[in-house]
């Protein structure tokens, strides 16, 4: 096959089938039903680290544990979850709540929607992790 | 002895049915509200990682076929091109494949290529395509050098890789349960690779058939599907980033990073590279074989069926 037909065929292939993904509804991120939920989650990325407190985000996107290592976080990720450690996290605000930068190149940034209140809390409690 | 050879870029042919069977796929489950799942950043995350997969084969592809010529050159056997050599070609190959594809799970070096086959956490025909970029690196071409030496010519074996390629892409889907017992048992299938796909400590490490899942129940490596536990796609540490860049390199930068921290002997340096997945030298990760223990361990009720230890 000619290779700029090759190209053409990937790059509308590609951007095709996003746009319907996209169309179909299919972008939304996950929600954690209740703390119960972000506790599953948590466990299931870190099945040996049980939680002791949950703190769920307002938006249900997020939510913040206490662990035996130091807090983590468990968020949504897509449609699914995913969860670190907060060890060795750098908590800054920015106009939509707060930016977690981890020192793990396969979650370097998590941008959390958190109001005023919450991202002052929210920093508190990642405040050991720095 | 034949120098030039040509067979069809079978894979550049198939990449319009890859996209019309993905379309037919994603109606399918958004109509039946069944089969399998999408998510807009995660199937354009694959599709742009299969995308720089062929890149990648464009622009380091000389390497491996430079590789299998000079081999060529000093073979003094040459098989022909019956159609008879061809199908014993893609057999072989095929099993090939199977050790390729089970060192890319048991040494870190090679697992850092295939890991972001892996780092989905859905199961559908765009995860096919998500697909290595850094595949030269691991220099498993190697493993193709005996075929070449018992006088199948580079580009058979390359049309056969083709063909086991896009085999394996149609076995990426939740929309297909279980096929007739006969083909199950010979053929690598949807329930067969879901496993393989799993992060569940019995699906660990299993399955790494590409087109004959006969080579898994020879070499023991075989786990059923199945009915009472679902599985759960992904890595045992999901990735938290969609940038391709990130998703094909992450575990390279994780080597280096543990390959050059201080205070480590020269065996342990090596060890990060090569040892399975998961090694540490303080043991503060685990491999599969520790999970898979300690599931076995922690949870009793799990022992009926395969993929756990003490069965």
């Amino acid at each position: 096959m000619p290779l700029e037909v090759l190209i053409a065929l990937v790059v509308c292939g590609i951007a095709g089938i996003a746009i319907l993904t996209h169309l179909f509804g299919l972008s939304s991120r996950s929600v954690f039903e209740d703390e119960a939920a972000a506790r599953a989650a948590w466990l299931r990325e870190f099945p040996q680290l049980s939680p002791g407190e949950v703190t769920l985000a307002t938006d249900r996107h997020a939510a913040l544990v206490t662990t035996r290592k130091g807090p983590g976080l468990v968020w949504s990720f897509g449609a699914d979850t995913t969860a670190r450690l907060l060890t060795g996290a750098r908590v800054s605000r920015d106009a939509r709540g707060l930016v977690i930068r981890l020192p793990d190149y396969s979650a370097p940034r998590i941008r959390l929607s958190l109001d005023d209140d919450e991202a002052a809390r929210w920093t508190t409690l990642t405040g050991d992790a720095a | 002895m034949s120098a030039d050879m040509s067979y069809p870029d079978v894979v550049s042919w198939a990449v319009p049915v890859f996209i019309a069977l993905i379309l037919i796929e994603l109606v399918w489950i958004v109509t039946q509200r069944r089969g399998g799942r999408y998510e807009t950043r995660d199937a354009l995350t694959s599709l742009v990682m299969g995308a720089g997969n062929v890149a990648s084969g464009i622009v380091l592809g000389f390497v491996a076929y430079g590789f299998f010529m000079a081999l060529w050159a000093i073979t003094p056997l040459d098989l022909g091109t019956s159609v008879w050599v061809v199908a014993l070609c893609f057999v072989l190959d095929d099993l090939r494949y199977y050790w390729v594809h089970r060192f890319g799970h048991r040494i870190r070096w090679v697992w850092a290529s295939h890991v972001n086959h892996h780092s989905s956490q859905h199961y559908n025909l765009t995860t096919a395509l998500r697909q290595t970029w850094t595949g030269t690196f691991t220099f498993m071409m190697v493993v193709r050098a005996p075929l070449i030496l018992l006088g199948f010519h580079p580009a058979m074996v390359l049309f056969c890789g083709g063909l086991n390629l896009i085999y394996q892409f149609w076995i990426h889907t939740e929309a297909i349960g279980r096929l007739p017992r006969w083909f199950e048992a010979v053929m690598n299938t949807p329930s067969h690779h879901r496993v393989h796909h799993g992060r569940n400590p019995r699906y660990l490490d299993a399955n790494y058939a590409g087109v004959f899942i006969v080579w898994d129940r020879l070499f023991g490596t075989f786990v059923p599907e199945c009915d009472d536990e679902r599985v759960d796609y992904g890595l045992v540490r999901n990735l938290g980033t969609f940038n391709p860049i990130r998703v094909a390199f992450h575990e390279w930068v994780a080597i280096f990073r543990d390959v050059t921290q201080p205070g480590l002997t020269a065996r342990q340096r090596l060890m990060y590279a090569v040892a399975p997945p998961g090694w540490s030298h303080d043991g503060s990760r685990e491999t599969s074989d520790m999970i898979k223990a300690r599931h076995a361990t922690g949870t009793p009720n799990s022992h009926a069926g395969a993929g756990i230890p003490g069965e």
